[in-house]
């Protein structure tokens, strides 16, 4: 089966539309120190996201359902005709609605048990976005909310792959995305994730894949994961694996984002590296998205008929998807 | 006959739940009618209306320092025995306790992850206590309760971690069954579990939805849900490699439905209209005839709204067949990503064995279904049964299993 790759969204610190963040961002403290650490957010009051805070179902919606609705609208809005029963939806999270699960915690345990609201804890569940998402949109196919680091980001790809098999659907969209809280900072600098001047950002990426291409679109050739690893010499290990079984020949787009900077360095001999300044944040599966978008772009502009785009996991996995001309 | 190749087997199960630490005490226990109900004493709920609920008891872990089970979340826990006994039962695991493969793909529901973890995290940041947070938030995430289970068996693989609310666990079962007939599997080990947590225990509460008392659903006053904690696995193989393997083979995953009520968050259509179109999707994809269908473990969540839209699709789609009807709730709590899981275990055992789990705490039975629900020691000869869930955001998922 030929999957290719009709059109893309995205929301993130850029703008509506675009990829990356700023090179300036604001610095922000965690909530348990005074350390501090650039964060790149998306501009919530852009009217292209405001405007689906005033559909009635979404009044209340966490931001990362507004970021996610749009991603997806753009990625559909140039196919109008598509059969929204034929299209599948899945989501690949992270950290998912981080923002309003911790919210309702501190309800029930400073403002006591009673003052856990109702209308808030619907929202804290990792698939109500996605709800929203196919109740705006309209759409009929097959739903997944899945969980995994950055990485899943190519199983959710994988999934896709598995629904046009089958035939559950000719189309799927398949979405990244996280929404920022200041805990986020705090639980990546106890885990000694955070990279020291990368800015953790926020926003949504959409790609729409489609089994039913006239064969004009970059196809997506080949989505691998299940590199998994306990710890960072074996996350080396693995990903070096990982690149090992993707195309020699193809040129590899640097997705490293820290710590498995590395990882890139012990695979680079002999191999074609790509550098592109517009991946300058984390924003996790969100950001895995925005590579493969910029991916798709540089193949267009650079004329590539082909690229590999490692998704390195930071506590799951390593994936890398194969994108053909 | 299907083609082998395409057919998807079942050789393993296992299960923890509040009613016992695996699949066959869990189905006893089960079919005496009993109830797991009973005050809650391992998470912090004080003040919430409701302190009763189905809590499991952790089975022992073997080959695990006292300080290394101090540092896996209570999902973990639970999900590890119930994954144990699944690939025992499939002829998977070693005399050491390893699992006989070096890769394993894996296609998991929950909805809580290792949710007190994360609790931990939160209140050790607010109460500015920094020593032990990188372990709180090493153990919070799903794909660490999938890589701890890589770690205690040895293997490693493709993993799909399903969070589509109560519907998890069985929309995770269809997945791997989805992935082997597509070809991209051989063998899945699929799931689901979720553990009992302040956060979600005070979002019910908060809800209102718990029930004060006995949790009874189908039943004309019946007035919330209890919760629950569990896990639930099945080992499922294209037929062909469980035949080569020599395994027993205990059932079927014939087909697979699911939908999306994008109606309310919380509320299901009143209609029942996509618990039937998911159960008729299943149905057709088992190629299977409503009257093939000898018994359904419906969600029965015993809330108002859940068990009413249930009951008309149940009554639409199998009119006057004599398909029988119970939701084991009321004995093992709403298990969450864990329901689809166990309640397929469950919906296996039946199908083996003939005997039916009773719909206990009955005492008005929903008019739609009276006649469907199944009394104390009942028994069957059944081909295929299903088993169906539904969860918020309007996740719908049926599975239909089949003897052969």
């Amino acid at each position: 089966m030929i999957i290719e790759i009709l059109s893309t969204g995205s929301v993130s610190p850029n703008g509506v539309g675009k990829i990356g963040s700023p090179e300036k961002c604001p610095e922000i403290s965690l909530v348990g120190s005074s350390a501090t650490h650039p964060v790149a957010l998306v501009d919530k009051n852009a009217p292209e996201i405001l405007k689906w805070s005033k559909e009635p179902r979404l009044r209340r919606a966490s931001p990362i359902s507004y970021y996610l609705i749009e991603a997806a609208n753009q990625a559909l809005a140039p196919f109008p005709d598509l059969n929204r029963t034929r299209i599948g939806v899945v989501v690949a999270f992270f950290l998912g609605c981080v923002d309003y699960s911790v919210m309702f915690y501190r309800q029930i345990t400073t403002d006591g048990r009673r003052y856990g609201s109702p209308i808030l804890f619907p929202e804290t569940v990792f698939n109500t976005p996605i709800s929203h998402v196919v109740a705006t949109l309209g759409i009929e196919g097959p739903v997944y909310s899945q969980i995994g680091d950055k990485s899943g980001w190519v199983t959710a790809l994988r999934t896709a792959e598995c629904w046009m098999k089958n035939g559950s659907a000719d189309h799927v969209i398949v979405l990244g995305a996280e929404e920022f809280d200041p805990h986020v900072l705090d639980a990546l600098h106890a885990s000694r994730l955070l990279k020291k001047g990368l800015p953790l950002a926020e926003g949504a990426g959409a790609v729409l894949l489609s089994s039913k291409g006239n064969g004009s679109s970059v196809k997506l050739a080949s989505a691998k994961d299940g590199y998994c690893f306990a710890n960072r010499s074996e996350a080396i290990e693995t990903a070096v694996a990982c690149l090992s079984n993707a195309p020699q020949s193809a040129p590899i787009l640097s997705t490293s984002n820290g710590w498995n900077a590395n990882v890139e360095n012990f695979t680079a001999t002999g191999r074609e590296w790509l550098f592109d300044k517009k991946l300058n944040c984390e924003a996790f599966t969100a950001s895995a998205a925005w590579e493969t978008i910029r991916g798709i772009q540089l193949i267009q502009e650079l004329q590539l008929t082909s690229l590999v785009i490692p998704h390195w996991g930071i506590t799951q996995q390593s994936g890398a998807i194969h994108l053909v001309r | 006959m299907s083609n082998p190749s395409s057919r998807v087997a079942i050789t393993g199960y296992g299960c923890v739940t509040a009613l016992g630490e695996d699949a066959s005490s869990t189905w006893d226990a089960l079919l005496e009618g009993k109830t797991a109900r009973a005050p809650i004493t391992e998470i912090s709920i004080d003040g919430c209306r409701v302190r009763e609920g189905a809590q499991a008891r952790l089975p022992l872990l073997s080959g695990h320092t006292q300080k290394q089970l101090s540092r896996l979340s209570r999902a973990s826990r639970l999900l590890i025995p119930a994954a144990s006994e699944a690939l025992a039962k499939a002829s998977l695991l070693k005399s050491n306790g390893m699992c006989e493969l070096m890769r394993l793909d894996t296609s998991i529901g929950t909805t809580a992850c290792g949710m007190e973890m994360g609790e931990g995290f939160l209140r050790s940041v607010w109460n500015n206590q920094p020593r032990g947070r990188g372990s709180l938030l090493a153990h919070y995430q799903a794909q660490q309760q999938v890589g701890e289970l890589h770690r205690h068996f040895g293997f490693t693989g493709s993993t799909t971690l399903i969070a589509n609310a109560c519907a998890s666990g069985s929309n995770a079962i269809g997945h791997a069954a989805d992935l082997i007939r597509c070809g991209m599997a051989d063998i899945v080990l699929t799931g689901g579990y979720d553990a009992l947590c302040e956060l979600v225990f005070c979002g019910f509460d908060a809800l209102l939805t718990l029930a004060p008392e006995a949790c009874r659903p189908f039943d004309r006053g019946r007035n919330g849900l209890m919760l629950g904690e569990g896990a639930g696995f099945l080992v499922l193989e294209k037929e062909s490699l469980a035949r080569t393997r020599g395994v027993e083979i205990h059932g079927f995953v014939a087909g697979y439905g699911h939908t999306t009520d994008t109606g309310h968050l919380t509320l299901p259509n009143q209609d029942g209209t996509f618990v039937e179109t998911a159960v008729r999707d299943a149905l057709k994809n088992a190629e299977l005839d409503v009257s093939q269908i000898g018994y359904i473990n419906a969600h029965g969540t015993a809330t108002p709204f859940n068990d009413s839209a249930e009951a008309k699709a149940y009554r639409r789609i199998f009119g006057n067949t004599p398909a029988r009807l119970s939701s084991t709730k009321a004995a093992l709590g709403h298990t969450l990503g864990a329901a689809g899981s166990i309640e397929a275990v469950l919906s296996l055992l039946a199908l083996q064995t003939g005997k039916l789990p009773p719909q206990i705490n009955l005492i008005d039975p929903e008019p739609d279904v009276e006649d469907m629900l199944v009394k104390m020691g009942e028994k069957a000869d059944l081909d295929a049964v299903l088993s169906v869930n539904l969860g918020f955001g309007g996740s719908t998922a049926a599975l239909a299993l089949s003897r052969s």
